[in-house]
């Protein structure tokens, strides 16, 4: 990811393109060697479990690093709200673009043009589709331990239904 | 002024994607021997350029002219190969070239880790992106020939 990391406030990298899509190449090879070593059960869907996880224990570590300087958040949808802007910020170089929820737990965010997803198609091109669940995976992941360390457990998943865009859905575990 | 095709080669001479805008002369051959036929020629002249050359080659062969139209050659470092064909009145497509290459090639397909590299280039948000990109420079007018 980014030397944004250092400081989230600090927008626009100009440090070259080279530490901008270390993350990206990283990203898609972990996904074809997970994907490759991953047992094939027979079953029609992928096994992404290990890269969500993988994004779990990463997510679980980011917050650390993000909120150190943040105060404590007023509650669930202001928590949600930093996910929204400065997170995704800092990992993504945008803002979400649309978020929703139901006041139940549960909350929608949309992002138009999702940074992994940007590469493979556009302008509602239907030819990727079916692979591009495995480049949501770790960012599932990443959200859900990111929340977790936050004191909200819930389960994440994804959507896409044109690319680039996609949307993630948050069920937060009322106990 | 007008843009004819773009031929884009591996380092290996595999042609990785072929396309065309106005091309009104066919080769009658089918579009691998024609490959074939541009790549050995392309690596004849670029041997031929550097040997023969009284300087030192720095470059070497960037492009060839015609009666009627011109060929630019625009290699990278790592070796590939982006055959472009225009008319003689063209301007500036070295660095059409160099921006077909950099927002296009390394945005579309190096980036896409759906997309095998040193294989034909089957993505089709890279075929939009070229032909927009095509399309907007001042080197494609579209006339009526």
């Amino acid at each position: 990811m980014k030397h944004q990391f250092v400081d989230p406030k600090s927008s626009s990298g100009n440090k070259g393109e080279a530490d901008e899509c270390l993350f990206e190449y990283l990203h898609a090879e972990i996904v074809n060697y997970v994907l490759t070593t991953s047992v094939n059960t027979g079953e029609k869907e992928e096994d992404l479990s290990r890269l969500e996880s993988m994004g779990f224990s990463v997510g679980y570590r980011i917050i650390e690093r993000l909120t150190r300087e943040w105060p404590r958040f007023k509650d669930e949808l202001d928590t949600i709200k930093f996910i929204c802007t400065d997170f995704w910020t800092s990992l993504y170089q945008k803002q979400i673009d649309n978020l929703r929820t139901n006041h139940h737990g549960t909350y929608m965010l949309q992002d138009n043009s999702f940074r992994l997803l940007a590469s493979i198609g556009g302008n509602g091109s239907k030819q990727y589709l079916r692979e591009s669940p495995r480049l949501l995976a770790f960012t599932c992941g990443l959200l859900r331990g990111s929340l977790a360390n936050l004191g909200i457990p819930c389960t994440v998943d994804a959507e896409v239904a044109a690319l680039p865009s996609c949307k993630f859905n948050v069920y937060v575990q009322r106990i | 002024m007008t843009v004819h095709n773009l031929y884009i080669f591996s380092r290996n001479g595999q042609l990785l994607f072929y396309t065309e805008w106005n091309r009104l002369n066919k080769s009658g051959m089918t579009q691998e021997e024609e490959a074939k036929l541009m790549y050995g020629m392309l690596f004849s002249i670029k041997s031929f350029v550097n040997k023969i050359s009284p300087l030192d080659p720095k470059e070497g062969f960037l492009y060839y002219k015609t009666s009627k139209y011109t060929l630019y050659c625009f290699e990278t470092v790592s070796g590939l190969k982006f055959v472009l064909n225009t008319d003689n009145g063209a301007q500036n497509v070295r660095e059409l070239l160099q921006q077909i290459y950099s927002q296009v090639y390394v945005e579309f397909v190096v980036k896409n880790p759906l997309c095998q590299l040193n294989q034909p280039i089957q993505s089709e948000l890279f075929r939009t992106k070229l032909d927009e990109l095509i399309k907007k420079s001042p080197i494609y007018l579209n006339r009526s020939l």
